[in-house]
């Protein structure tokens, strides 16, 4: 019964194969084994809990400086949530500085512990990985601390740190190993003097004056909260900030990071790494717009030019599961399928995934109850929103306003915007210059909401509601419609009512 | 219609001072074709009713000069601003009659000036928070002196900006009390002078509510929200009456910046019109914060000493039938602050006269299109006494000035899903039903509720904590979700998008298909079972 209500996607897709494996339940160890512990793998292993027998695998290779974690994979141990701590850390930076507009006389100068924030954030991490080891235990998941590789569609090779082998087989087989942060191994010194994000989190000491290098949010958030601890840091961009995002945004992050600090390298790509015998670092670089060299010393460089899946440990080829050959993700059907049936991927490894945890959480958990015969509900990888946690937050779903011009055309659509001041700056006496509110609309008929863009403090939470609104189909009218709450930044969302077309100034004035 | 507006042009033109005559020439060049057509006609004719004017003079020379315009509106402050500019925008002659300062409650003794509080307040928790983010702030004092001269500037700015506003748009802006005249015709006169419109806006706002020395000896020694906008030091010991929003906000903030703060409510709680849930967690969250609260008890009386006041309290708890009332007296308080309620402002206006109906608190009762029982007359904002916000003021402002001046006949505000924030310490956010209004228009049967509590990720390595809770209402088979309250970190940023959802008639489906935003402490709402 529970067969025939699973989607008939699946039943295409594996039909041949589907029915014997069903009743040979039994046969296996598992019914499932998930091969990774990160967001993914633990919401998929956790909710696999009808009656099945589960076990996921997780294993944590060390860095190239040795840097290793537990339990929870990148967004526990390397990402989110270490990330949106040093963030707010560094948001603190900020508030001092307004503390003392609003009437706190704060003795100067203020200093920054590194190791009493990380003392702090790694605590916290550590707290995290127990966490899930106690909730695998709850929903009697078999934790093992193993490095799985593939060795047919239904077994599954696992190495102990010690390089004991187990062989465990599964009906069903989940990969979600993630990805990793990529070195340029063609620049010299690179690996050896440069560090990447997953070693940052867990730094003893703090890294002084850093090069950063790419553009990406992991790179400008990780740039922005330096700057905002008090370090001197450079973030050094080959061409564009925040590929993939609306530019215009983009702009506004990096205009403000600049305002607050943060030295921006535009057009300049790194040629070499030396280490002095000072311990420095000394960096040459090549500015692409006039061709000149320059060189510069830091006591850290941060390697943030992209992430590479974790696919090459796992035996894939073997199997002939199809990768994409220019990323080597996996190549996914909508239902997580992969090429080889009864293997399934999600997560960051998927090709044309999303990077974040919670599609990966929620991809996962939807996974397991189609395993399991309970669901026949896809995964819906549309309307995603996202935030970026640089020291001006960006929040946004939809489409950026480049990409509504190219699917709809300049002309069809409408674009309201604000330059808004949160009324925390006002006192404060900072500068909003880069505080902004996009709605990209369809120009006719009921202006359906195609993107919905936000610069300002609590991006984040700001932006959660609106992404639900865009998700029920939220129109322009729906935004005018509803009543603000005043004195808030989220209001300026519902009361934006310059178009850009009309050219008019789109400042905020008054209440 | 339109003649109606141009009929109302300022006639006797030769009479009038100068910048009249410019804003009537304005009035007329900013006409289209065929309205000035028609004003033209009705300018020319109106030379001949000057003539007969001049002769009524001597019997009735003040009613005779009242200026004309196409709106008036009476109050300057969010609605009556937001309601003229907009009247303005869309051709009409427009005056505004403000006694005090432009702005109105919001940005003189409200929401502008009660952040800027508040967010002084947050820094003053972060400072807490500090050390455990690696800062070392060492020692920290706090000048209220800073503050209140920084918030003053502020909010002088914000005046002008509004007198700019009102200039650029053309609207004439008149200084002083309005009062409406006997005259036939709906008139109202300010030191002296009379005005009328065939439209008129009352949107005077409220005032807090005071209690006399008869009720209370010693009353009149408190102060209210107002007078705490004025408070030139921080006290030292602060007691605040009620438990109304007003009241809590005010006892975050000055508890927060160090005053030793006493609450005093009438019953167990706090905020008894909200959901049941906010209204246990921010009385509990009020106490964990360091405020001494006073339940089941009232001030009896006040008086005055040397070392400042003394508020002396009854408490009796009526679950304790044979308890004694019990009598205690706060001493050396330097500032005691009611915060009480709030009621409409409306002495000196003589409404009564005119046949605008008042429920028996005063407020100007209207109907949905923001109509008086008097035709011709309006009322938008608190002194109709019902949902007491700025935005809610603005929009109705605004929609009725579409429905005057542009022919937009259905315009109106729907006052259903008005979101609001209190910005307590968590602050909150609500918007729609409670559970108990559900359950009491829908039946037990058909509420299902979603509740959850956690520690925001904030406090994760810090030694303060507090919780965030939040609360879905959901009603029926498809569980549409008719009301969402919440107290916690960064609850008033979060709550204008789900209004918004919430609003096109989201349902709890619609809540779980929604993807997360990792890692905020909204995307709870989503992920919620």
């Amino acid at each position: 019964m529970a067969a025939l209500c699973r989607g008939r996607h699946r039943w295409k897709k594996t039909n041949c194969l589907y029915v014997p494996t069903r009743n040979l339940t039994g046969k296996y160890d598992y019914d499932l084994v998930v091969i990774g512990g990160g967001s993914g793998g633990l919401a998929c292993s956790k909710e696999a809990q009808f009656g099945q027998k589960v076990a996921v695998l997780d294993y944590v290779d060390p860095t190239v400086k040795g840097t290793k974690w537990g339990l929870g994979g990148t967004c526990v141990n390397v990402g989110c949530i270490p990330k949106k701590l040093i963030h707010q850390a560094a948001l603190f930076g900020t508030a001092l500085k307004d503390a003392k507009k609003y009437g706190w006389q704060i003795s100067e100068p203020v200093c920054h512990d590194w190791a009493t924030m990380m003392e702090g954030v790694q605590n916290h991490v550590r707290s995290l990985n127990w966490g899930h080891r106690v909730q695998l235990q709850d929903k009697k998941v078999k934790y093992l601390n193993f490095k799985g590789s593939l060795v047919d569609e239904h077994t599954v090779k696992g190495l102990t740190k010690a390089g004991k082998e187990t062989i465990l087989t599964a009906k069903n087989i989940v990969i979600v190993t993630g990805g990793r942060p990529k070195y340029p191994t063609n620049i010299p010194g690179a690996v050896e003097h440069g560090i990447t994000s997953d070693d940052m989190f867990w730094l003893k000491k703090s890294p002084g004056k850093t090069l950063v290098v790419g553009a990406s949010y992991v790179a400008l958030e990780c740039a922005g909260f330096l700057t905002g601890i008090g370090l001197d840091t450079t973030v050094m961009v080959r061409s564009i900030a925040l590929r993939g995002f609306d530019q215009q945004m983009a702009g506004l992050v990096t205009d403000y990071m600049e305002t607050y600090g943060t030295k921006f390298a535009w057009k300049c790509v790194p040629k070499r790494v030396d280490k002095l015998s000072s311990g420095a670092l000394q960096v040459t670089w090549t500015d692409t717009q006039t061709g000149g060299e320059h060189q510069d010393t830091y006591d850290s460089v941060l390697w943030a030019v992209g992430r590479a899946p974790e696919t090459k440990a796992l035996g894939l080829d073997k199997l002939g599961v199809k990768l994409n050959q220019e990323t080597g993700k996996i190549v996914l059907a909508t239902d997580e399928s992969t090429s080889v049936p009864n293997i399934y991927a999600l997560g960051d490894i998927g090709e044309g995934r999303p990077e974040l945890t919670p599609t990966a959480i929620k991809a996962g958990k939807l996974l397991a109850r189609r395993l399991a015969g309970q669901s026949a509900e896809l995964m819906n990888y549309d309307n995603v929103p996202t935030t970026v946690f640089t020291p001006l937050e960006y929040g946004c779903v939809g489409l950026s306003e480049e990409e509504a011009e190219k699917r709809h055309g300049k002309d069809n659509i409408e674009v309201y915007h604000a330059f808004y001041k949160p009324l925390e700056f006002t006192v404060a006496e900072r500068d909003a210059s880069q505080c902004y509110i996009k709605v990209v609309c369809k120009r006719f008929g009921d202006q359906t909401i195609l993107g919905l863009h936000f610069t300002g403090p609590n991006a984040g939470e700001v932006m959660q509601g609106f992404a639900m609104g865009f998700q029920c189909g939220a129109t322009y009218s729906h935004l005018s419609q509803t009543v603000g709450i005043h004195p808030t930044c989220a209001e300026e969302v519902v009361k934006v009512n310059i178009t850009k077309h009309s050219g008019l100034d789109a400042t905020v004035t008054g209440c | 219609m339109l003649c109606r507006v141009c009929r109302r042009l300022p006639a006797p033109a030769v009479t009038l001072p100068s910048f009249l005559v410019m804003a009537v020439f304005t009035q007329l060049t900013r006409m289209r074709p065929w309205r000035w057509f028609i004003c033209r006609k009705q300018f020319l004719s109106s030379f001949g009713r000057h003539g007969s004017i001049r002769r009524n003079m001597a019997s009735d020379r003040a009613a005779s000069q009242a200026t004309r315009f196409d709106f008036l509106v009476i109050g300057g402050g969010s609605g009556g601003l937001a309601g003229a500019r907009r009247a303005s925008e869309l051709g009409a002659a427009t005056a505004v009659i403000e006694s005090h300062k432009l702005g109105g409650t919001c940005v003189n003794v409200g929401c502008v000036p009660k952040k800027v509080m508040w967010n002084a307040a947050v820094h003053a928790e972060y400072l807490h928070d500090h050390s455990d983010y690696g800062f070392d702030t060492g020692n920290v004092r706090f000048s209220w002196e800073t503050l209140k001269a920084k918030r003053d500037a502020y909010v002088s700015h914000l005046n002008r900006i509004y007198r700019n506003n009102l200039d650029k748009a053309k609207i004439q802006t008149i200084q002083g009390h309005a009062r409406f005249t006997n005259d036939p015709e709906p008139t109202v006169e300010v030191d002296g002078r009379k005005y009328t419109a065939p439209h008129i806006l009352i949107a005077t706002g409220g005032l807090p509510s005071v209690l006399s020395d008869a009720e209370i000896p010693g009353a009149n020694l408190g102060i209210t929200s107002d007078g705490f906008f004025e408070l030139e030091t921080l006290p030292k010991r602060t007691v605040i009456v009620g438990a109304g929003y007003i009241a809590v906000e005010m006892a975050g903030i000055l508890s927060t910046l160090g005053s030793k703060t006493s609450l005093i409510i009438r019953q167990t709680g706090v905020l008894r019109n909200f959901d049941s849930l906010i209204s246990a967690n921010c009385t509990k969250e009020l106490q964990n914060t360091g405020i001494d609260l006073w339940k089941n008890s009232q001030v009896k009386s006040v008086c005055k000493s040397e070392k400042g006041l003394e508020v002396t309290i009854v408490t009796k708890d009526p679950e304790k039938k044979n308890d004694e009332e019990k009598t205690s007296t706060i001493q050396e308080v330097d500032c005691l602050l009611w915060a009480i309620g709030r009621q409409p402002n409306i002495s000196g206006l003589n409404i009564g006269a005119m046949g605008v109906d008042t429920d028996e608190r005063g407020h100007i009762i209207v109907d949905e299109f923001q109509n008086t029982s008097r035709p011709g007359i309006y009322a938008v904002g608190d002194v109709c006494g019902k949902a007491l916000l700025t935005p809610v003021a603005i929009a109705a402002g605004r929609k009725l000035a579409h429905r005057l001046f542009e022919g937009k006949k259905d315009s109106k505000l729907d006052y259903s899903c008005i979101p609001t924030v209190v910005f307590s310490h968590p602050p909150i956010g609500t918007v729609g039903l409670t559970e108990e209004e559900a359950i009491k228009s829908r039946g037990k049967e058909n509420v299902k509720i979603y509740k959850t509590s956690f520690t925001p990720m904030y406090h994760a390595i810090t030694s303060r904590k507090s919780q965030c809770i939040m609360k879905l209402v959901c009603v029926g088979k498809e569980e549409k979700v008719v009301g969402l309250h919440m107290q916690g970190l960064g609850c008033d940023e979060m709550l204008q998008g789900f209004s918004v959802a919430i609003k096109m008639g989201a349902t709890k489906a619609d809540f779980d298909k929604t993807i997360a935003i990792h890692p905020t402490s909204s995307e709870e709402f989503v992920t919620m079972r």
